[in-house]
């Protein structure tokens, strides 16, 4: 599984970023944690708002700081 | 000059840009609102093709405004079935007749004016 956290590097996407990898170490799963921080590859996963988080390639989440506990409700399948 | 009411705010602008000329107006209303800095212009159409990020974009916006040329309201449609909130202004609702005005510099600039008023007063 890759885990992409889109944003420019401020504070709310360093947040989330921290909230994605908690949730990993908690769930103890296989996952790549990438940070995508060049604006031409978020524009071109049409990501208008940012932090934005996506699982392989599908954005889940745009101009949100996810909880960690709202991270692994989505890791596990859920919305 | 950017306006007051985007200052922290995202506001995102969606044309129908549709292939009548009240489609071109909302095509050009909508990148006149992102140059003078109401909000950004993004891709109606990508929503329609159910594209993840421009989807989830929507959903984190604090404002989405619609700018549809006709009544028959395709951007009004698409955040319907997506059910995401959005506000809308429709261009034959600015004496722009369908099929018939000619959308001219003026014409571009009186309707662009009075869309970024109703936006910056929250109509």
């Amino acid at each position: 599984m890759k885990i992409q956290i889109l944003g420019t590097g401020c504070p709310k996407c360093k947040q989330l970023e921290a909230n994605a990898r908690a949730a990993v170490a908690e769930l103890g799963i296989e996952a790549a944690v990438e940070k995508v921080i060049e604006i031409d590859r978020i524009m071109d996963m049409g990501v208008m708002v940012t932090p934005a988080l996506a699982l392989d390639g599908t954005v889940k989440s745009a101009g949100k700081i996810l909880t960690k506990d709202q991270i692994i409700t989505m890791l596990k399948g859920g919305n | 000059m950017p306006c007051a009411c985007s200052n922290g705010n995202t506001t995102l602008v969606y044309a129908c840009s549709g292939a009548a000329n009240t489609g071109y107006l909302a095509d050009q209303v909508a990148r006149a609102l992102a140059k003078e800095g109401t909000g950004k212009m993004t891709c109606l159409a990508a929503l329609g093709a159910n594209v993840s990020g421009y989807i989830e974009s929507a959903r984190g916006a604090d404002r989405n405004v619609v700018i549809d040329g006709c009544a028959v309201g395709c951007g009004k449609r698409i955040f319907e079935a997506l059910t995401i909130p959005f506000e809308r202004h429709v261009m034959t609702e600015y004496n722009v007749e369908k099929g018939k005005t000619a959308i001219t510099g003026d014409i571009i600039m009186d309707v662009t004016s009075k869309v970024k008023e109703s936006i910056c007063n929250g109509k």
